[in-house]
């Protein structure tokens, strides 16, 4: 029984990266119906550089500061260099496109830091006991920067005005436009939050994982579940879709091990076939077809 | 994108400025064949790019046709492969029965599979497939490592009987017969884009509301469309299989998904010849390549992206570009706003 | 010299859709303090003139010129930013976001914070600031739609067929809220309701296939709607 509990506090943590990975990814086509394949870019690059500076200077936390900013960085440079251009294409192009990009991020990682996996220490070793159970602290400091996260996201696009621009702009862009709005500014500005935390999220994963040149692609799956699962362009959907795929995996894994491995997909086309539009759907954009 | 790229009714070239006629698949795999006479040491290259040609004439119509964007078909196509080699493994040793099983599984998976996705719009279809990719990889990898071997590998070569006429262990032979049967898709495939059911595909593609109104039932054709082209993608599966005597996961990964997008691409989306150039060509530059560089990944994204940006209607658009303006020069026919002008 | 009081001037507009031409050699005008009504049969051409104006469409021939400047190659929301506000057909506003929302999106992109001569306008909205606007009929989504688009004081409010659907007797009501509203700021409206043509329209040009067909100035003309040849 501490096994499932102790799974299921796993679980969380897990759900708290995938939250903070799949954010770019949801909001890049809730607002600019672009599905960015490169995202997951800026999560294996917060991870590398978080590699790189906890190697040179011991610290942890300036890693994952590094690993957040290059994040931002390299969201900026994608999003005003190359999805700009996109986005009047079709989906097919843009798709197609961010993959490319994706591939030669890879590459590049791979030049940069070879083929071989870095490991990463976790900046704190011990255990945590409460009612009980035994985890790790670091894994509940991973959940309570995710919970922040979420809040301070909730936060913006709730309570601030350019968050309630981003809102409208997801239901209808063209008529934010027409008030005499700069949509492109305010996405910007999101897709760069978006693709900080991806850079985080990297950084929070790399004690955990392997952090090799591959481990994008993982994520990009699993992280596309999430996304799709929750509903394109919902953050709200992101955040409980994550907390369930979370839970599929870590508990789900604990019960049959392949279930950590294919149980997100079977759950997402589950969902996905009684709900096309995911859990949390965007309001207003059908996604099945209009015939 | 509601105001401003509303699309309005849009012109979609379905004519062909060079065509051969119905003689063009024959001239076409005429071609190839030469040419691997040419090249006699390249008997495996040929062989390998023909076969990779069904694979991307499937592709090409879920991209061209449905206009979809699958990131899955090596799920297919590795399905194709797994059934002939558990053929060749446990059951028998026809080639022919092979890729008839083959056949039959891309019929299968249509019927399952076809009915669920063809319902989902453009994005969730590209990822529902990706993750129907994974599933398929870790099902021939793990799950099913009793009957597959895993990553070791199904061998069967030895298995594989001669048949009555042809015996296709011999790789000159097996490129005889893959020749054949690419000759005999493509006239079917060139058939069909010039039948009315090309021209249902197209409408649907465009306007699926109005092909509506006009009677036809979109989802219904979208599932034809699938189903076409499953059966292409697990055919070439099957071909791979014998070509290569085994079957490793391998051919179903995921990140090998790009490649065949990138294939269709280069050869020109939606045409009826682009799969044979598009295969030919990427196989051909990723075999140079990859002599100067081990990290491939690299190298595919920028060709991607060239070709996407600067070579978008692929190398047989681009000859066929050609092509129209040397008719034009030599006719001097005014070719503005042409659809289908035949030549 | 550009005479000043055009606001709105069109010359040779070419529009196309991808390879499809769909306005061919506009040339009209919108003198400021004017109603000018654009009338057509569905697909005539209409909304993409609108759209084109607001920046929506890329022109491919021909210029426009707003307060003597050509507004061509401006982005959208710049135009919208340098007074000329667009409604569109669909009517549709952010559901999602309250009444009160809306109008602060529209206030944050026009700096202009004071709502009263809108309350003025359409009383009605004021009841209404803590719904939903997904929840507002099609009558109290066109009032608030022209209530945001007159934040900023704009120079001119394309209006695609505000009336469209609504019931008479708010029709009515939104006739007299354009009457009122005419006086400060210019209206180029597009209509299919003739009769209500009549009734608020000092000019009207009349589209056809992507081509301005006619201009009626005489109001004789237009009160007895005899430019339905026209169409």
């Amino acid at each position: 029984m501490t096994r499932l509990f102790e799974a299921i506090v796993y679980g969380f943590s897990s759900s708290g990266i995938l939250f903070m990975v799949s954010l770019a990814l949801s909001i890049g086509y809730g607002l600019m119906r672009v599905v960015n394949m490169e995202a997951m870019l800026y999560y294996s690059f917060g991870a590398y550089i978080t590699y790189t500076i906890v190697h040179a200077t011991g610290s942890f936390v300036l890693g994952a500061i590094a690993g957040t900013l290059l994040g931002a960085l390299l969201g900026l440079l994608v999003e005003t260099q190359l999805l700009r251009r996109v986005y009047h294409r079709e989906m097919m192009f843009s798709m197609v496109v961010t993959y490319a990009v994706f591939l030669i991020g890879i590459g590049v990682i791979q030049f940069i830091w070879g083929l071989e996996p870095k490991p990463v220490q976790a900046p704190i070793d011990g255990m945590l006991s409460f009612l009980g159970i035994s985890v790790p602290i670091y894994r509940v400091i991973i959940i309570a920067i995710a919970l922040v996260a979420y809040a301070l996201i909730q936060l913006l696009i709730n309570k601030t005005i350019t968050g309630k621009a981003l809102r409208a702009g997801i239901e209808n862009r063209d008529n934010v436009v027409a008030l005499g709005i700069n949509i492109n500014k305010i996405f910007t500005t999101t897709f760069v939050v978006a693709s900080a935390f991806a850079g985080l999220g990297g950084a929070l994963n790399a004690p955990i994982i392997m952090v090799g040149p591959y481990m994008g692609f993982d994520m990009l799956l699993l992280s596309f579940i999430t996304v799709i699962l929750g509903g394109l362009g919902s953050i709200k959907g992101t955040a409980v879709s994550a907390l369930i795929l979370g839970q599929v995996i870590s508990v789900g894994g604990m019960i049959w091990s392949p279930l950590a491995a294919v149980g997100p997909f079977v759950v997402m086309i589950i969902v996905i076939l009684f709900r096309p539009t995911g859990l949390f759907g965007v309001k207003g954009k059908a996604f099945g077809f209009d015939d | 994108m509601e105001l401003s790229t509303n699309k309005g009714p849009v012109r979609e070239k379905s004519g062909r400025s060079i065509d051969f006629g119905f003689l063009g698949p024959l001239v076409m795999v005429a071609v190839i064949m030469g040419a691997r006479y040419l090249f006699p040491d390249k008997l495996a290259f040929f062989t390998e790019a023909s076969i990779y040609a069904i694979y991307v004439m499937g592709n090409n119509i879920l991209m061209g046709y449905l206009g979809y964007v699958s990131f899955g078909q090596p799920f297919y196509l590795s399905t194709g492969a797994y059934a002939a080699a558990i053929y060749f493994a446990y059951l028998g040793n026809s080639p022919i029965v092979a890729i008839l099983l083959a056949v039959a599984v891309g019929l299968a998976l249509s019927a399952v599979f076809g009915p669920i996705f063809m319902r989902l719009k453009g994005n969730y279809y590209t990822l529902v497939n990706a993750a129907l990719c994974a599933i398929g990889l870790f099902t021939y990898e793990k799950l099913l490592i009793g009957v597959t071997n895993g990553n070791d590998g199904l061998w069967f070569r030895a298995r594989i009987a001669k048949m009555p006429f042809l015996d296709v262990r011999l790789t000159s032979n097996l490129f005889l017969m893959v020749c054949v049967i690419l000759a005999l898709l493509l006239f079917l495939y060139r058939w069909m884009d010039k039948s009315a059911l090309g021209a249902v595909f197209r409408a649907t593609k465009i306007n699926s509301r109005k092909a509506k109104f006009l009677g036809y039932n979109p989802y219904a054709v979208r599932i034809i469309g699938f189903t076409l082209a499953t059966v292409l993608s697990t055919i070439a599966g099957a071909l791979f299989a014998i070509n290569y005597g085994f079957v490793n996961p391998n051919l179903g990964e995921n990140s090998r998904s790009i490649e065949v997008l990138i294939a269709t691409l280069l050869g020109g989306v939606g045409s009826v010849y682009g799969p044979v150039f598009g295969a030919f060509g990427f196989l051909g530059i990723k075999d140079i390549v990859s002599r100067f560089m081990s990290r491939w990944e690299f190298a595919v994204g920028i060709i991607t992206i060239l070709v996407l940006f600067f070579f978008s209607k692929g190398i047989w658009g681009f000859i066929r570009l050609i092509g129209k303006g040397v008719t034009e020069k030599l006719f001097r026919k005014k070719t503005a706003g042409s659809i289908g002008k035949e030549k | 010299m550009t005479d000043k009081t055009k606001l709105l001037e069109i010359r040779d507009l070419d529009v196309s859709y991808g390879n499809l031409a769909v306005l061919f050699d506009v040339s009209l005008e919108v003198e400021k303090g004017e109603v000018v009504v654009l009338v057509g049969r569905n697909g005539a051409g209409k909304t993409t003139l609108f759209r084109s104006i607001a920046g929506f469409l890329p022109k491919r021939k021909g210029s426009v010129l707003f307060k003597g400047e050509n507004i061509n190659s401006k982005e959208a929301y710049r135009i919208a930013q340098g007074g000329i506000k667009y409604i569109h057909q669909d009517k549709q506003v952010f559901s999602d976001l309250t009444v009160k929302e809306n109008f602060e999106l529209s206030s944050y992109a026009t700096k202009d914070y004071d709502w009263d001569p809108l309350f003025v306008f359409f009383p009605k909205l004021k009841t209404l600031l803590g719904r939903k606007a997904g929840a507002l009929s099609g009558g109290e989504r066109q009032m608030l739609l022209m209530a945001m688009a007159l934040l900023g004081k704009p120079d001119l409010l394309l209006l695609d067929e505000p009336t469209e659907g609504l019931a008479p007797h708010v029709i009515t009501d939104l006739v007299g809220v354009f009457k009122e509203v005419s006086k400060t700021t210019t209206l180029f409206i597009i209509e299919q309701n003739l009769p209500l043509v009549a009734g608020i329209a000092d000019r009207v040009y009349c589209m056809r296939e992507g081509k301005i067909a006619a201009e009626i100035t005489e109001h004789s003309e237009i009160a007895g709607i005899s430019f339905e040849k026209y169409l």
